[in-house]
């Protein structure tokens, strides 16, 4: 699950748990980046609400290449934009009907928006949305979850596990040339943040990358440091722009003895660790957040591809990001497992069974009618 | 105190669990729970129960708790959710001996805790504090904290019930407004037993407003209210609260206060709706009802050996001080005839 219920604070309150993070080129209209952050997995109707007590920010940072090959990094530049939402109680209307009302703060002011209004708002050339939506993504959380559990690639059952379930979406789409001026460069890192709000405020969750936290961090058995700590709280109370020092050690660990583990599945070895027992994906990991390229056109498949031409020390060919019907599973296994030296790694989940689509604000309706969550495997109680 | 926390507003908050509910009834309707989130619904029945104090959502995750561990025999989870239901219904013994089944399929340290809940609510403190320290020393976090507060609170340790009040505030997270509400509520409970009404009233209303359709804050800040001599305002809470809620618990306290102002007819009103409710629910749920029933018996329900019998009911299955109070209030009322 990309990030659904990654560590035991977003499971015991779901309402601050970021599910998905996806940011991409507009396919319908060039020049303009479109966010799209989802929370609250597997619970929502189209009756559903946000909290009131949340700020649900996107913030954004420009990055450049810093240094390719092994040590493939970025540098993160300190200009910030954020895009926050913040909603009401909500007012009951004529008929009985609710409505919560929110804002969307932006770098160039504030948007109103209705919850759950179809085309959602539009002002100053931003598209904003909010409400409930079908859940997009897709995975065999049987197979996934299957690898940690068995410790070998098992079967897929190709049933995808998140089919029919909803989220609440906050979609955001701008000019990509307003965020840091003409001077800017092409790319821009993307974090999605829950953070309380009031005098007291804490990041309850964060996102950047899809699957750190499930895939690799909920893993401890291969940790050589603690493997009786869920490292994944304490990980998304951080500010993914500039870890604190204090749990680095702990992070890297985690994501040193885990990642070889996925590059052992194969029975080879395509990531040697180094003399200190350092995976060559960690640093570039723990740098998390989606990258994307704004001066790249819209692409299907471009989850990764950025980082992944970092490594190989050639120039990135696509806008990177993550558009919301890309096969980041597959991806993501493929890149642990073999590196691409070796068959693409599936789960047989290709797609959704109701794709994305091409225009604003991109998700599709709510399912009314959404199943139970199916068993999951491999997920600590 | 109360406040510095900003959580989700309760009318959200209770418009999503409202939600919740009905997307899983309907699933359930459609025969597509599994029993983890039959489960799910028992909890979030059992939530609104609380907070709205509906006994008809209890009733319903009663009856769904028995129906899943009967049809699911090797799920611990099942066990767990039965237990718990049992132990609302005061069934303490076959709830412990539910909580040995779910140990026995794997959920030893869930089963704790609810152990130590049943512990507590029979009066066998020590072992109930042996185990929530234990479940502590594992995972020290607002909820094992609180526990021990409560605990405390429940022995009357009002000092060591105050730290660990804090510390489990100190540690809360989230902005969920349940879990704060509940734990100032218990606070609030705490200082009235005592006879601070100054507190009590202090934190019921901290837990009043963070989650409006709390019924219980509101029903006891109303009592600590009446006692402080704002009778209108607490008549006020209680005739809406009596109006809305299943439990007669509301009617009876209203009763109370309204017979001691002298307004016997609406009174009579009240105690009338009372007496039929208690007798509904004794006929389904004796065990559960006999302390509340007896407290109504003993004072406007005008019966005293009525309540002496219901006492006695209540204090063979809780060797708790407030039900030995109970016991020896109903005793010395019927050495000294009926009460009014």
């Amino acid at each position: 699950m990309a990030d659904h219920g990654a560590g035991p604070r977003s499971i015991a309150n779901p309402e601050i748990d970021i599910s998905d993070l996806c940011a991409f080129p507009s396919p319908e209209r060039a020049g303009n980046l479109v966010m799209i952050m989802n929370v609250c997995p597997f619970r929502p109707s189209s009756a559903t609400l946000f909290s009131d007590a949340i700020d649900y920010r996107i913030r954004l940072r420009p990055v450049r290449v810093a240094s390719t090959g092994r040590q493939a990094s970025f540098a993160v530049g300190e200009t910030e934009r954020t895009f926050s939402f913040t909603f009401d109680v909500p007012r009951t209307q004529g008929g009985g009907r609710r409505a919560q009302s929110g804002v969307c703060h932006t770098p160039s002011g504030e948007v109103g928006v209705t919850v759950g209004t179809e085309d959602g708002a539009h002002s100053n050339g931003l598209r904003v949305f909010a409400g409930c939506r079908l859940d997009t993504f897709f995975v065999d959380q049987l197979f996934s979850g299957g690898i940690r559990m068995n410790r070998r690639l098992p079967k897929p059952t190709a049933i995808n596990s998140t089919a029919g379930q909803n989220v609440m979406s906050l979609v955001v789409e701008t000019d990509s040339k307003a965020l840091f001026g003409t001077g800017a460069g092409p790319l821009v890192g993307i974090i999605a943040e829950t953070t309380t709000r009031g005098s007291y405020r804490a990041r309850q969750d964060r996102v950047g990358r899809p699957e750190i936290k499930n895939f690799i961090m909920m893993d401890k058995a291969s940790d050589a440091v603690n493997r009786d700590l869920d490292v994944r709280d304490l990980y998304s109370e951080e500010d993914g722009f500039k870890l604190r020092p204090d749990y680095l050690g702990a992070y890297r660990a985690r994501l040193n003895g885990s990642m070889a583990f996925y590059d052992g599945l194969d029975g080879k070895t395509d990531w040697p660790l180094d003399e200190q027992g350092d995976h060559p994906l960690t640093e570039l990991l723990l740098a998390d957040f989606l990258v994307v390229d704004v001066s790249k056109p819209f692409a299907e498949v471009s989850y990764f591809e950025i980082e992944s031409a970092l490594l190989r020390g050639v120039p990135h060919q696509t806008c990177g990001g993550r558009w919301l019907n890309d096969d980041i599973v597959d991806t993501v296994f493929t890149l642990l497992i073999n590196n691409g030296n070796g068959p693409r790694i599936s789960d047989g989940v290709d797609h959704t069974t109701a794709p994305a689509s091409r225009t604003f604000p991109y998700l599709q309706p709510p399912n009314p009618n959404p199943p139970p969550l199916p068993t999951l495997v491999g997920i600590p109680r | 105190m109360g406040t510095e926390f900003r959580t989700t507003h309760g009318t959200i908050a209770l418009i999503n669990l409202d939600d919740q509910i009905e997307s899983l009834e309907l699933q359930a309707a459609q025969g597509r729970l599994t029993s983890r989130w039959w489960a799910e619904l028992v909890d979030r029945l059992t939530l609104r129960g609380q907070v709205r104090s509906r006994i008809a959502d209890y009733e319903r995750a009663a009856g769904i708790a028995e129906a899943i561990a009967c049809d699911a025999s090797a799920d611990g989870m099942a066990f767990l959710t039965r237990a718990r239901m049992r132990a609302w219904l005061h069934r303490f013994e076959e709830a412990l001996t539910d909580l040995d089944a779910a140990e026995r399929l794997g959920l030893a340290g869930d089963a704790e805790s609810e152990r130590a809940a049943i512990f507590q609510a029979v009066g066998r403190y020590d072992e109930a504090m042996a185990l929530r320290r234990a479940v502590v020393a594992r995972r020290a976090d607002f909820e094992t904290l609180w526990a021990v507060a409560a605990l405390h609170a429940e022995r009357g340790e009002i000092d060591a019930a105050e730290h660990w009040f804090g510390e489990s505030r100190r540690r809360f997270r989230g902005v969920s407004p349940f879990g704060l509400a509940h734990l100032d509520f218990q606070r609030g409970h705490m200082w009235q037993e005592q006879g601070d009404l100054g507190r009590a009233r202090e934190w019921l209303m901290a837990a009043w407003v963070r989650l409006p359709a709390y019924a219980r804050a509101e029903g006891h800040l109303a009592e600590v209210e009446a006692t402080l001599g704002e009778r209108e305002a607490a008549i006020g809470r209680l005739a809406r609260l009596a109006s809305t809620s299943d439990d007669p618990d509301y009617a009876t306290q209203l009763a109370r206060i309204l017979y001691q102002d002298g307004r016997l007819e609406e009174a009579t009103v009240w105690r009338a709706r009372a007496e039929v409710r208690y007798d509904e629910l004794m006929a389904r749920h004796p065990a559960a009802f006999a302390d509340h029933s007896a407290e109504f018996w003993l004072t406007v329900g005008g019966d005293p050996h009525r309540a002496l019998a219901l006492a006695r009911q209540n204090a063979a299955v809780r060797q708790t001080p407030r039900a030995a109070a109970l016991l020896s209030r109903a005793a010395l009322a019927c050495a000294s005839g009926p009460a009014a």
